[in-house]
């Protein structure tokens, strides 16, 4: 109980940089969550464009314009070269379409006239381009054979009416369920990250040589002084992990009161424990206060950068992957990502989750025992 | 004595070992992660041919139009090279999909069903192909009957009908759309992050002259006092302390860069001269940060290197660090804070470099980074003028 009130004591006299750096990391989450649009999917069905039309906005031209608006997200950043580039290079659309002067008079002379356009060769201007070359390929055909300009637009447009029917099989919200998933990877860095600094900052404390010496020739034996220490240091975890799920219902809504919101909470505090065991022993392997920011820095961002808990899992190489396997973080993020794709939950599908989870319990397990290790080993003072 | 200081103010910099790991292996670590975590982001945005399953069936046999359209996309060779598909009965394209092993599978009715997964890019682009495919159909079956009709008009009922089809398929396979793609080969916006890390580095810089500062201020330290009291010209020491902190910020500067290109292969356009402009201009500004902190608050170190440090992180969350997007946001959103950043500045001074072929965007960055510097420094001589102490 003594290791409990100090434990106390000490959170209470490092309250101000224990606050901020808990608001900080929370307004990290929140931030990423109402960012993750751009980052984490790439689904959306209309793509974003520009048209910069130098013709008259009548007949075919108006019609192309029209069959090209209705099916993308025209976006209107203005006819400057610069702000039309800028907006390219930095994704806000993906595509550009330059339409000539005398566009018009030229496509009805049968002339074919040219389209250049701006692209970012990615899925969306690969739409982009999909739709404004078969508004094109169906004109120029029509053109040839038809007579009339309204008669070509309205054989253009009921050609280009014909729609597959699509059936989705999956009867998950996958944009939801994506949310979330985003929501609880980042939470990887965030309960690393206030997990080292806040138990580090805490153990700092304890480490005193004076402290030290006072607590060693107590009647307290070391592991039992160890356990104590980490239960209290859990319940400061335990609160980041409950301010941060609380975050999420707020933020999150109704997915977070599903059996995928519920996995995620739970995995969440298994690797909150996991962080614990963590910063247990880094906070037990240095002794310089001033160490920790950068610690934090290495191994938070670290493994968060390697095991995908800032861009989507599927997108590192390959040999990123294979050294993530070794940290904790990959197999809480993992779990994370089974989500997206079970729809039924029973053994076959829970299987990886568990295992999962078996994985980070081992190695809090490893975490604990190295940390006793080197406690005993740095006993001697002097 | 200008030599003596510099020196001495040099060799206390590099025995900091927490000033060494924020301005030089911080930096450097921050690169290796970005690297390791966005070198396939860009990879996996482009476009990929993908698998799909097409539902055996009489239909698909007779259908020359879907035959041909599919042999069409799924050929490698191909620049249209959209699929990789296979041929399969229904229950095998459903066991395909279930297993995730295809993005979706055709089943040709009418209306043709493309059945898939869920709504994402590759689900996307099958329904953008499915329905041309339609669509180029429903062209022939137009240009068929517009064909028959003008045979049955002019009384040419000696025309075939397969002759009559075989050119509306020829003219909508001849036709070539005319599209001229524009683009600029620099369009890799994972750069922006290398050069946000880039102006964090020149910002850091500034923890340099601020501990350099530091250490000649008396009420700052033992070692200020001795300075303060010593006969030497204040000017000269201010001077050497800054000097020593821009060099070894340099050589930090000087490291990042070597790491950032030769290792990392960070594409910063063919510019050399203007980099080495730019970054010289970065660190002076990060310096004169450091200077004003140092020599315009009255705080103790920590509190200095935490604000100088919340400043910098804040200037590069701005300018694009943690998202590439933010500074697009901030600069059509409002350009005036970005007008006023100096970790902008420099990000958009090489963005500039890097995306433009003109060089008027760079010398703007350019400037406002000299202007910026000035003023700081001004600001920073103004507050340290005639400081004396009677006792401290």
């Amino acid at each position: 109980m003594i290791v409990f009130k100090t434990f106390l004591k000490v959170l209470y006299k490092c309250k101000m940089p224990v606050i901020l750096f808990t608001v900080i990391l929370i307004l990290f989450g929140v931030m990423n969550d109402s960012t993750s649009d751009n980052t984490a999917s790439f689904t959306a069905s209309k793509p974003d464009l520009v048209i910069i039309n130098q013709d008259e906005e009548e007949g075919i031209t108006k019609s192309f314009i029209e069959y090209i608006s209705e099916n993308s997200n025209v976006k209107h950043i203005g006819n400057d070269n610069e702000q039309l580039d800028d907006a390219l290079f930095y994704r806000e659309v993906s595509y550009i379409i330059y339409i000539p002067e005398h566009f018009r008079s030229d496509f009805l002379k049968g002339e074919n006239p040219k389209i250049t356009v701006k692209s970012t060769g990615d899925y969306e201007a690969n739409l982009a381009e999909m739709l404004v070359s078969r508004y094109l390929k169906a004109a120029n055909v029509y053109i040839r054979e038809l007579d009339s300009e309204d008669e070509v637009i309205r054989q253009v447009r009921e050609t280009l009416s014909k729609q597959a029917q699509i059936e989705i099989t999956t009867q998950i919200d996958g944009a939801e369920i994506s949310r979330l998933v985003v929501f609880f990877n980042f939470a990887n860095y965030s309960l690393l990250a206030g997990g080292i600094y806040v138990v580090c900052l805490i153990l700092s404390s304890f480490k005193d040589d004076n402290i030290r010496k006072r607590t060693m020739i107590s009647s307290v034996n070391e592991k039992q002084y160890n356990r104590q220490l980490l239960f209290s240091n859990s319940l400061f975890m335990i609160f980041l992990w409950a301010l941060y799920c609380i975050l999420g219902s707020v933020l999150l809504g109704d997915i977070m009161f599903t059996v995928q919101g519920l996995i995620c909470v739970l995995n969440s505090l298994i690797f909150s424990l996991c962080c614990l065991t963590i910063s247990f022993l880094i906070g037990n392997l240095i002794n310089n206060k001033n160490a920790i920011n950068g610690i934090i820095n290495v191994v938070a961002l670290g493994s968060s950068f390697l095991c995908g808990a800032f861009i989507p899992m599927e997108w590192l190489p390959d040999s990123i992957l294979a050294v993530a396997h070794f940290l904790p973080s990959y197999y809480y993020i993992k779990t994370n990502e089974c989500l997206k794709q079970i729809e039924v939950f029973n053994a076959a599908t829970v299987q990886p989750i568990v295992i999962n989870t078996l994985v980070i319990i081992i190695f809090m397990i490893v975490f604990i025992t190295i940390t006793n290790v080197v406690s005993r080993r740095k006993r001697k003072i002097g | 004595m200008f030599v003596h200081h510099f020196k001495y103010s040099v060799i206390t910099l590099f025995k900091n070992k927490m000033l060494i790991f924020w301005v030089y292996a911080f930096p450097i670590i921050l690169g290796t992660l970005f690297q390791m975590a966005f070198s396939n982001v860009e990879h996996s945005e482009k476009f990929h041919a993908f698998d799909i399953a097409i539902v055996e069936s009489d239909t698909v046999q007779n259908n020359e139009i879907y035959r041909e359209a599919f042999r069409s996309l799924s050929d490698e060779q191909s620049d249209h090279h959209l699929f990789n598909i296979q041929y399969v009965t229904e229950d095998t394209a459903k066991e395909l999909l279930d297993n995730q092993e295809i993005a979706g599978y055709v089943v040709l009715t009418d209306p043709v069903n493309v059945i898939v997964n869920s709504s994402g890019a590759e689900e996307t682009v099958l329904k953008y192909a499915v329905e041309e495919i339609a669509q180029q159909e429903a062209m022939i079956h137009t240009l068929i009957n517009a064909d028959m009709q003008g045979a049955f008009e002019a009384e040419q009922s000696h025309r075939n009908p397969e002759e009559i089809y075989q050119q509306a398929m020829a003219l909508i396979q001849d036709d070539t759309v005319n599209i001229e793609d524009v683009s600029g080969e620099h369009l890799s916006y994972i750069v922006i992050e290398f050069y946000t890390l880039i102006a964090m580095a020149c910002l850091y810089g500034g923890i340099l002259g601020m501990v350099s500062i530091n250490n000649s201020l008396a009420n700052m330290s033992n070692q200020g006092k001795r300075i303060s009291v010593s006969p030497a010209p204040k000017a000269k020491l201010i001077l050497s302390s800054v000097l020593a902190s821009y060099v070894a910020q340099l050589i930090g500067l000087f490291i990042l860069f070597v790491y950032i290109v030769l290792v990392l292969k960070v594409d910063f356009g063919n510019h050399l001269p203007f980099i080495m402009l730019l970054t010289l201009a970065g660190s002076l500004a990060g310096l004169s940060l450091g200077i004003l902190v140092a020599t315009g608050m009255k705080a103790n170190e920590n509190s200095k290197t935490g604000i100088l440090i919340s400043v910098t992180m804040c200037g590069c969350f701005l300018s694009g660090m943690m998202g590439v997007s933010m500074k697009y946001i901030i600069d059509t959103h409002l350009p005036v804070l970005n007008k006023i950043n100096p970790a902008s500045m420099i990000t958009d001074g090489f963005y500039a470099l890097y995306y433009y072929d003109t060089p008027d965007r760079y010398y703007q960055d350019l400037i406002s980074l000299f202007v910026f510097s000035g003023l700081l420094i001004l600001l920073s001589i103004v507050s340290l003028r005639r400081q004396q102490y009677d006792c401290i």
